[in-house]
């Protein structure tokens, strides 16, 4: 008998994806485990493995199709089995040209025992003006019923289906009165980030302190240690040296460490010092984290984030890889730039910012020498925590980097 | 495209001028596109207006009229000499449907909706041609809406031949009554019409291949409805299948029943209503590669869009229930997606109301489809003889039913029988498009006295806590 293979629930409240491409054709045999297709999720480009060993009878999806967890993407069985027919949504075609190729159509009608969310025809309405998947939406209301505030809640989180065709469509309509413009499509990953940031932006009260350090011994301990790693084989960065500041400093003030839980109202202080690392690539911003950062040796770290920015970039971090942070970095430095004010990556509570490292006239003991200075910031929720407290935090990071000798006491 | 023809552009054509067809042209107008409407004419407005549901409400109305006004005695009323004129009555039937479809023609021009006359066929996915009285026009879209519609079936062994065996549409503009009047089905357009005729003085024999009327309605309606026909002295003839008419000197319609009886049944007139068909066979739609189903309907997406990009269905041609108003919001959320309006048909319910006599109307579940989709269900029903309004009007058949799910009492599904409850279900669809539980319902204040206090009634009822009437 034919089996139908949907797409599974690969957990921690993902729910959409799309498909990258297909690594089969209708007609093919496939042995069990064989990989089917590419598919992107969250942040990352997974494969899928074949369920079991047969012929691929149909392919229900094309590529590039959004697909939602539990859709049917193909059917796998022996040759002549029946298939059944539908296929996932697909876009609509407003601005055509030139059209697909005609696909098969969805039913309307829901599968049986399948019950509709409780929801008003106007709640309904702004639920798909917002993007938002009634069925994936807890109702707040009397037996269940889903409300106007349960929806834009929904449309706020970051796992939540993205708003941002309706919410930046304000003012494009004119813009191709203006002149001539180009339409490109909005990638998956770029709707998860403006998605992440927006929701970012309106939870947390943000706030950036800023503070300097003057990193001229840091530096010079840097590159005895890169010279010698290189000489081994292996490749070293800075990086390393602020992760290990960074986690003694959060071991000293645990609420930069931390996440909310606002309905239980209970500040949740993480034991563990899994620290995220913004990685710029091709398609946007991800953020691999590097788990258990107090317990590996800078070495170690230096390896790891080397081999999670190359993955980051080639699409093929799994999905673990980029979650349970509980702080996060972001080295912009080398891009240029005096200070940032980076976003907050929820749920954490804090971001570090690592600026241009450069040569600078200070004055040290009334005279003028020149030393390697750079910007740190940190962005935290503002809700938690106090000015006062970011800023004892930051002159304890900047002393810990000035001072090699003092991390060194605290690795 | 045909040498000599004249070609035409607009960003939307709407094949078909029916309730699905000119609402998505006027709300496509009023979103800023360029519509064409076209239609074969020579009316718009589709069956409904033409042909269907005002015409057979404006005789059915004037039958219960004749009917009631001779069966009032018991309440002091006599008439003597009652007669009927039913080219009077046809002429007034066809002054309402001039009107409304000369309202759709006055909408489309003040909306800027150009109407082309002609039956229409596609060439391509973004071109078809309109042939009418004055020859082809193509026409080029960027988007197409079919709003075709449906028509009457008709069985080989009984093909109409627009005199002695006709469709609803003829018997809607019949000239006089006939004396007997042979219905072959049982559903709610050989139901009504029958009803209207055997009201008029016709001797109405309705001849139904399966075993129950309606076999869809909730069996309490249907006993209900079965009950009244015989009253109304329409004979059923149910389990019969209709084989032929002789329309010789003693006309008669041939029908075969159970163990192969055959029965003839003196017919002046027989008018077949046994099912609809979707209006998709002349489109050129397996040119462009529009999927339908097995019997023709098209296939479409809750954003109304076929498997075809850019060409959508609305209304009967899309299956479903075949509907006017279920056309008009299909229309609705299609002109929507083509503006780019994140619409989608996701309503919960679609009433469906019968004007046969009395009055069947019902909206969300029925009993049947509730426990078929996994609910435990508890149901409520306050019957019309307890109502004081039923019997002011001296119409006490009937009831209203309530259905809900046990657990949450969420009402899933009302169903109403009776005079006038096409007016009550409204207010039913409102409760069930709201999610309202039973208490809902039940806390609101019903005007008394009504018909629409039994919706109250029958909901306290599935609570266990009903007044006027004694709780099981």
């Amino acid at each position: 008998m034919a089996i139908e293979f949907n797409f599974p629930d690969v957990g921690e409240g993902i729910h959409e994806g799309r498909v990258v491409e297909w690594l089969v054709t209708e007609g093919e045999t496939v042995a069990e485990d064989q990989p089917l297709l590419k598919v992107e999720t969250d942040k990352a480009v997974v494969e899928l493995p074949s369920p079991g060993a047969g012929t691929v009878l149909k392919l229900h999806v094309p590529a590039d199709a959004a697909i939602e967890v539990g859709d049917v993407l193909v059917t796998i069985g022996k040759a002549g089995d029946p298939v059944s027919g539908e296929t996932a949504d697909q876009a609509p075609a407003l601005v055509e040209v030139p059209r697909p190729k005609p696909t098969e159509v969805v039913q309307t009608a829901a599968p049986a025992g399948k019950r509709r969310p409780l929801a008003t025809p106007s709640t309904r309405a702004l639920a798909r003006q917002l993007g938002v998947d009634l069925a994936s939406v807890r109702g707040s209301g009397n037996g269940g019923r889903i409300t106007d505030e349960d929806v834009k809640r929904a449309a706020d989180t970051p796992s939540g289906s993205a708003p941002i065709a309706v919410a930046a469509s304000v003012g494009v309509a004119e813009a191709t009165v203006h002149g001539e413009v180009e339409r490109l499509p909005v990638t998956h990953l770029r709707k998860l980030i403006a998605g992440a940031m927006r929701a970012s932006k309106q939870i947390s009260a943000h706030v950036t302190h800023v503070e300097e350090a003057d990193v001229t011994d840091l530096f010079e301990q840097y590159r005895t240690v890169k010279a010698s790693v290189e000489a081994d084989g292996g490749r070293f960065t800075i990086l390393p040296f602020f992760i290990k500041a960074l986690v003694a400093v959060l071991k000293k003030y645990p609420i930069f460490n931390a996440s909310v839980d606002e309905e239980r109202g209970e500040i949740l202080l993480k034991k563990f010092y899994n620290i995220g690392i913004a990685v710029d690539t091709p398609q946007g911003l991800i953020v691999p984290v590097i788990k258990q950062a107090d317990r590996k040796d800078m070495v170690e770290l230096a390896a790891e984030i080397v081999d999670l920015a190359t993955r980051a970039r080639e699409r093929t971090l799994g999905l673990d890889e980029l979650k349970g942070g509980s702080c996060t970095i972001t080295n912009i430095g080398a891009l240029g730039g005096v200070f940032a004010t980076p976003i907050i990556n929820q749920p954490e509570l804090a971001i570090i910012g690592l600026h241009k490292i450069q040569d600078r006239p200070v004055v040290v003991n009334g005279e003028i020498v020149i030393r390697k200075m750079m910007y740190m910031s940190i962005s935290f929720d503002h809700r938690w925590i106090d000015g006062a407290e970011g800023a004892r935090f930051m002159t304890d990071l900047v002393n810990l980097v000035a001072r090699p000798g003092l991390l060194m006491a605290r690795l | 495209m045909v040498v000599g023809s004249v070609s035409r552009g607009c960003q939307v054509v709407v094949v078909g001028a029916g309730p699905g067809g000119y609402v998505a042209a006027l709300r496509l107008a009023q979103l800023g596109k360029d519509v064409i409407l076209v239609d074969k004419g020579p009316r718009l407005g589709g069956v409904c207006l033409n042909v269907g549901c005002i015409p057979s409400k404006a005789l059915i109305h004037v039958a219960d009229l004749a009917y009631e006004v001779q069966h009032g005695q018991s309440m002091g009323l006599n008439v003597d000499g009652l007669s009927i004129d039913l080219p009077k009555m046809v002429a007034w039937k066809d002054g309402i449907v001039d009107r409304l479809t000369g309202g759709v023609e006055f909408l489309c021009s003040k909306n800027d909706v150009e109407v082309v006359y002609g039956s229409a066929r596609f060439i391509s996915d973004r071109s078809l041609e309109v042939a009418g009285d004055d020859g082809v026009i193509e026409i080029q879209f960027e988007t197409a809406v079919i709003a075709t519609g449906s028509k009457a079936m008709e069985l080989p062994n009984l093909p109409f031949d627009g005199d002695r065996v006709i469709g609803s549409t003829e018997a809607l503009s019949l000239q006089e009554v006939p004396p007997r009047l042979v219905v072959v089905g049982a559903g709610y357009i050989g139901l009504e019409l029958g009803t209207v005729y055997a009201k008029l003085g016709s001797e109405v024999t309705v001849v139904e291949f399966l075993p129950e009327i309606m076999p869809d309605l909730d069996r309490d309606a249907a006993k209900a409805l079965q009950r009244r026909l015989k009253k109304l002295k329409i004979k059923l003839l149910l389990n019969h299948r209709a084989e032929s008419y002789d329309a010789g000197e003693d006309p008669v319609l041939v029908a075969v029943g159970p163990d192969d009886k055959e029965i003839r049944i003196p017919a002046d007139l027989v008018m077949m209503s046994v099912g609809r068909v979707p209006r998709s066979a002349d489109l050129g739609l397996e040119k462009i590669g529009v999927a339908t189903d097995g019997k023709g309907f098209i296939t479409v997406n809750d954003k109304q869009q076929t498997n075809v990009p850019g060409i959508y269905a609305i209304g009967d041609v899309a299956g479903g229930m075949l509907l006017a108003h279920k056309a008009y919001q299909e229309a609705k959320v299609a002109a929507e997606v083509i503006a780019g309006e994140p619409a989608a048909f996701d309503n919960v319910a679609i009433p469906a109301v019968v004007y046969t006599d009395p009055e069947i109307a019902w909206t969300g579940l029925t009993e049947t489809e509730a426990v078929d989709q996994g609910y435990e269900i508890v149901t409520g029903t306050f019957n019309f003889k307890a109502s004081g309004r039923a019997m002011t009007l001296d119409s006490t058949d009937g009831f209203v039913k309530a259905i809900a799910d046990a657990q949450t009492k969420q009402l899933l599904g009302v169903i109403a029988v009776g005079r006038g409850v096409s007016e009550l279900i409204g207010e039913a669809t409102l409760a069930l498009e709201m999610g309202a539980f039973l208490e809902d319902v039940g806390l609101t204040i019903h005007a008394h006295p009504t018909m629409s206090e039994a919706f109250q009634e029958a909901v306290e009822a599935a609570l266990g806590k009903a007044v006027h009437q004694v709780n099981k």
